[in-house]
């Protein structure tokens, strides 16, 4: 009788286990960001801004644009004034905000400057942003790649190449786009969750990049 | 034939809940995760329909509205833990617990249309406003009330086995001399019986259930009411929010089911007067188990 009654208990005591790691990894984007990448490259041939394009899902466009009371006659088009009044509606960045574009060269950091140049737009019931990120330093690229990382490390934000990355301004450089293996991501997401005393926040970053879509540039070497 | 089915139930019933809560069932929860953005385009486009006056389209939003509120129940809700526990915990019938998950389900989307109406249509709240009450102040006090009907839960447990030793002592002593008749009637008699366990169940246990679930509001309900609020249409808003909480219910319900073909199982596979003896550990850890998802979701919060 002792062995029965014992069946359950430790039946919960294994759910119990089994619990606590599970639990905040079932976080999931809110917002889907479609992102294109354009690298530019001054007239000497060295890398030296990204222009970055987002494309937001229809229902964050559909918040955007209901919460700026546009596009009153619901039509789809914004006229010439609601578009002077959506241009820059994201382009207003908190204090340490990174913008979601990580530039390497490497493994190493690049740094780059706040946005600049930027663009809206609404159409097809999606709004479509883009903006300019300099190099504070120009990069001079050969056989070790230019890496373009597009994450939000809380991933509250989900952003996802699409197209072809644009190389402005060179011809001799090769691109490609590299998605994270999900199932690897996923994986570190949980392994690093468990190992965490509850308190997830202050290691977002890393995580967030274990799922970010990014490009690679290498070019010729140079004589 | 009824023990060997209940039996059953106890074994499957068991590794499915406990898979199920856990988080276990990692391949259900990506799909459900990738569906996300399925869903929001999918909303989108009935919210856009119901606003250029399309015909069908609220049909189709209370269908997406249906299926999201079913897809974020069965991921990251929290109402199935507390039903899912207190249908452990409890000797609670079928019937009423299924008609508690349904009341706390639509209790929520409630709670939902009044918190927004207050705050966005009458004190003026901005959406981030909104979102950082819901976040910040309701969805933790409604995590330390589900968290105080697992603490309710373990104390009343610990109670019973208490008083269950309390009578085993009194009991044993005097009737010494003839262990057979004391080992048929003990913790029978003396202890609480399985009806007066079951008659426990009163209205503070349905009002704490049916509040603990219905304080944590859904975001995505949030969202949709200030959207269509926003945008003039807030009555198809509102209907959205409600087949929210019916989608939310089918999954409520099932996890009761589940439950208590679970516990019922596991009790037919003890012999008669254990159950008594049982039951109020049945509470403790399930009450604990509560207590535990309660405070990882409130150690995410703060």
């Amino acid at each position: 009788m002792k062995g029965d009654a014992g069946m359950m208990p430790r039946l919960m005591m294994m759910g119990l286990g089994a619990l606590l790691p599970a639990m905040p990894a079932n976080a999931h984007p809110h917002i889907f960001v479609d992102t294109q990448i354009e690298i530019n490259f001054d007239p000497q041939g060295r890398a030296d801004g990204v222009r970055v394009t987002w494309t937001y899902d229809d229902l964050t466009s559909l918040q955007f644009i209901a919460d700026r009371g546009l596009d009153a006659d619901f039509d789809g088009a914004l006229t010439d004034a609601e578009n002077a009044a959506l241009s820059g509606f994201d382009m207003d960045w908190e204090e340490g905000y990174a913008g979601d574009t990580y530039v390497l060269l490497g493994a190493a950091p690049v740094q780059l400057s706040g946005p600049s140049d930027w663009t809206a737009s609404y159409q097809n019931d999606k709004i479509t942003s883009s903006h300019l990120r300099r190099l504070t330093e120009p990069v001079a690229i050969g056989p070790e790649p230019l890496v373009v990382q597009v994450y939000d490390p809380t991933l509250y934000s989900g952003y996802y190449i699409v197209g072809e990355p644009k190389l402005t301004g060179t011809s001799d450089c090769q691109i490609t786009v590299q998605r994270p293996d999900l199932h690897v991501a996923n994986a570190r997401l949980d392994a690093a969750i468990a190992a965490l005393p509850g308190d997830a926040e202050n290691d977002f970053p890393a995580l967030g990049a274990a799922f970010a879509e990014e490009v690679r540039v290498t070019c010729a070497a140079r004589s | 034939m009824r023990r060997a089915v209940l039996i059953l139930g106890a074994v499957f019933g068991a590794a499915l809940l406990i898979l199920w809560l856990s988080g276990g069932l990692t391949a259900v929860q990506a799909s459900i995760l990738a569906g996300q953005r399925e869903i929001q385009s999918a909303l989108a486009s009935a919210v856009r329909r119901i606003k250029t006056g399309q015909p069908g389209a609220l049909t189709a939003l209370l269908t997406v509205c249906f299926t999201y509120g079913f897809l974020h129940a069965a991921g990251p809700g929290h109402g199935k833990v507390v039903i899912g526990g207190y249908g452990l915990a409890r000797r609670v019938p079928l019937l009423s617990l299924s008609a508690i998950s349904l009341a706390a389900s639509l209790a929520q989307a409630a709670v939902a249309v009044v918190f927004v109406y207050t705050g966005v249509a009458i004190l003026g709240w901005t959406r981030e406003r909104a979102h950082g009450v819901a976040d910040q102040i309701m969805a933790p006090v409604g995590t330390a009330a589900i968290c105080g009907v697992g603490l309710w839960l373990m104390w009343r447990g610990f109670r019973g086995i208490r008083r269950q030793t309390a009578v085993q002592q009194t009991a044993v002593l005097p009737h010494d001399h003839s262990g057979h008749v004391h080992d048929a009637h003990c913790g029978h008699t003396h202890g609480p019986s399985v009806t007066d366990v079951e008659n426990l169940t009163g209205w503070r246990d349905v009002a704490a259930l049916i509040s603990g679930i219905a304080m944590r509001p859904c975001t995505g309900a949030i969202f949709l009411l200030i959207l269509t609020w926003q945008l003039g249409i807030g009555a198809a808003g509102i209907a959205g929010v409600f087949a929210m909480g019916l989608g939310t219910a089918i999954v409520t319900v099932s996890v009761a089911g589940l439950a208590v073909w679970t516990r019922e199982g596991a009790l037919a596979s003890l012999p008669g007067q254990s159950i008594t003896r049982i039951l109020p550990w049945f509470e403790v850890l399930a009450g604990g188990l509560v207590v535990v998802i309660a405070l990882s979701v409130l150690a995410e919060v703060l």
